[in-house]
């Protein structure tokens, strides 16, 4: 198996459980944002009209594991995959292996399919293959394996990972806020982006905002950053580039890390670097500051939902101020090498 | 001669449809025709017809996700590659086929 094809199943999930994510995490914060704030967490008991809000976007947010795992069993096995896949997805979520499970659960439904339509069934079997024999074997075979066997060691691991979180020390917070903010960064929206903020989206399921916290800084940094440097020396940028620059900094406000491409495409190797050791200080400071997001998404926009809100402002600007000073610096000194 | 491609990325609002537009803009600056069928959030758009597949010389899959209704190209000649690829590199893409092909 080529690593390639893995991470394509792989990605084949996420791409459809993105939606899910977005409709439930921005529904949940809308609610949260209104609700009277309480040291027991949002008090809906006089807004009957935001815990309805609420409860649609949990509904929504509880397809999340489901969905991931149907899918990447999809991207596998095709359409027989997406029954076992859902089930098992569905059962991870209820033995709390969350979204590691769900990967497992999918990469499990979907291989075991895979084998199943290899066979070569007697031809009166045919017919009740993909509707009778299919479904119900690899729904029984996964739910077997996620319920006894598989389950509760990745309950346990991610108990540990979420545990690991919370009493992080300052040095440890440091790391993963360069990590989660070099990803975020490195492919502006690519599968390595989407890996940080999947685990930032499943982080918030699990009531820890401060994972999505750091990413939802790294996020609108890129943009925000290149934009700010094709204002800061209008002279060392093309025509095309200012134009990039403004729809940069409009991409970045609403939290599209993709608007950073057009900078990325044309001069990777200095881009790149700049632009994730850019996101890694935003991270790095909203993780010290302890800034949380409730929505799974990022950039200024989501301000209203998030905790700290003067941090999560500071390790924007930071970010913007490091990616802007730096690029400035570099085109400098590349026209100054150009001309000798 | 003409290329059919398919192009798809995971969240299916940038980068398939900046694939899709360096693949046709590159096609017309080489003259080789190329038709791009986009696989993206909004699901399959400008599908690719039966005689379009049928009558193209080769496949270009740029995709970071397995690609939908991948049986009709069976038999063809298929060139799987990255969208990131297609954005940074199209010309050296299309260039490499139409070597293969010899014309």
């Amino acid at each position: 198996m080529k690593a390639n094809r893995l991470k394509q199943f792989l990605l084949s999930g996420v791409s459809y459980a993105i939606p899910f994510v977005a409709s439930g995490g921005i529904l949940i914060a809308i609610s949260i944002a209104f609700a009277p704030m309480t040291a027991k967490g949002p008090d809906f008991s006089n807004a009957p009209f935001l815990k309805l809000i609420n409860d649609i976007g949990s509904a929504a947010f509880a397809f999340l594991i489901p969905v991931l795992s149907g899918y990447i069993a999809f991207g596998i096995a095709d359409r027989p995959g997406l029954v076992p896949g859902f089930v098992g997805g569905y059962i991870a979520g209820q033995v709390g292996a969350g979204f590691l499970g769900g990967i497992v659960s999918g990469l499990l439904a979907g291989f075991l399919v895979f084998w199943i339509k290899k066979l070569k069934p007697p031809r009166y079997l045919r017919p009740i293959m993909p509707i009778l024999v299919i479904p119900v074997l690899s729904s029984l075979v996964v739910g077997f394996v996620m319920f006894k066997i598989i389950g509760a060691p990745i309950r346990d691991l991610m108990a540990a990972i979420q545990h690991w979180l919370t009493i992080m020390n300052t040095g440890n917070q440091v790391i993963l806020g360069i990590i989660l903010g070099s990803m975020i960064a490195f492919d502006m929206g690519g599968p390595v982006n989407k890996v940080a903020f999947f685990f930032g989206a499943a982080m918030i399921q699990k009531g820890n905002f401060a994972v999505m916290g750091a990413c939802a800084a790294a996020i609108c940094i890129p943009p925000l950053g290149l934009g700010l440097a094709t204002l800061l020396n209008r002279r060392l940028w093309t025509e095309q580039e200012k134009e990039a620059g403004l729809a940069a900094l409009a991409m970045g406000a609403i939290g599209i890390t993709e608007g950073a491409i057009p900078f990325a495409a044309a001069d990777p190797l200095r881009v790149i670097p700049v632009i994730m050791v850019g996101s890694s200080v935003g991270s790095v400071i909203a993780m010290l500051g302890k800034v949380g997001d409730h929505a799974p998404h990022g950039g200024p926009i989501v301000l209203p939902v998030v905790d700290h809100r003067l941090i999560y402002c500071l390790a924007i600007v930071a970010g913007m101020i490091t990616v802007a000073l730096l690029m400035t610096f570099i085109k400098k000194r590349l026209n100054r090498s150009r001309s000798q | 001669m003409t290329i059919v491609a398919v192009t798809a990325c995971p969240t299916g609002i940038a980068h398939t449809y900046m694939a899709a537009e360096q693949l046709e803009k590159t096609g017309k600056k080489l003259g080789i025709p190329v038709r791009v069928e986009t696989q993206g959030a909004m699901g399959i758009e400008n599908e690719l017809s039966p005689e379009e597949i049928r009558d193209a010389a080769a496949v270009v899959l740029a995709v970071g996700i397995p690609v939908q209704k991948r049986e009709r190209f069976e038999g063809k000649k298929v060139y799987e590659i990255s969208p990131g690829e297609a954005i940074k590199n199209p010309e050296a893409v299309l260039l490499k086929i139409k070597n293969d092909l010899g014309s």
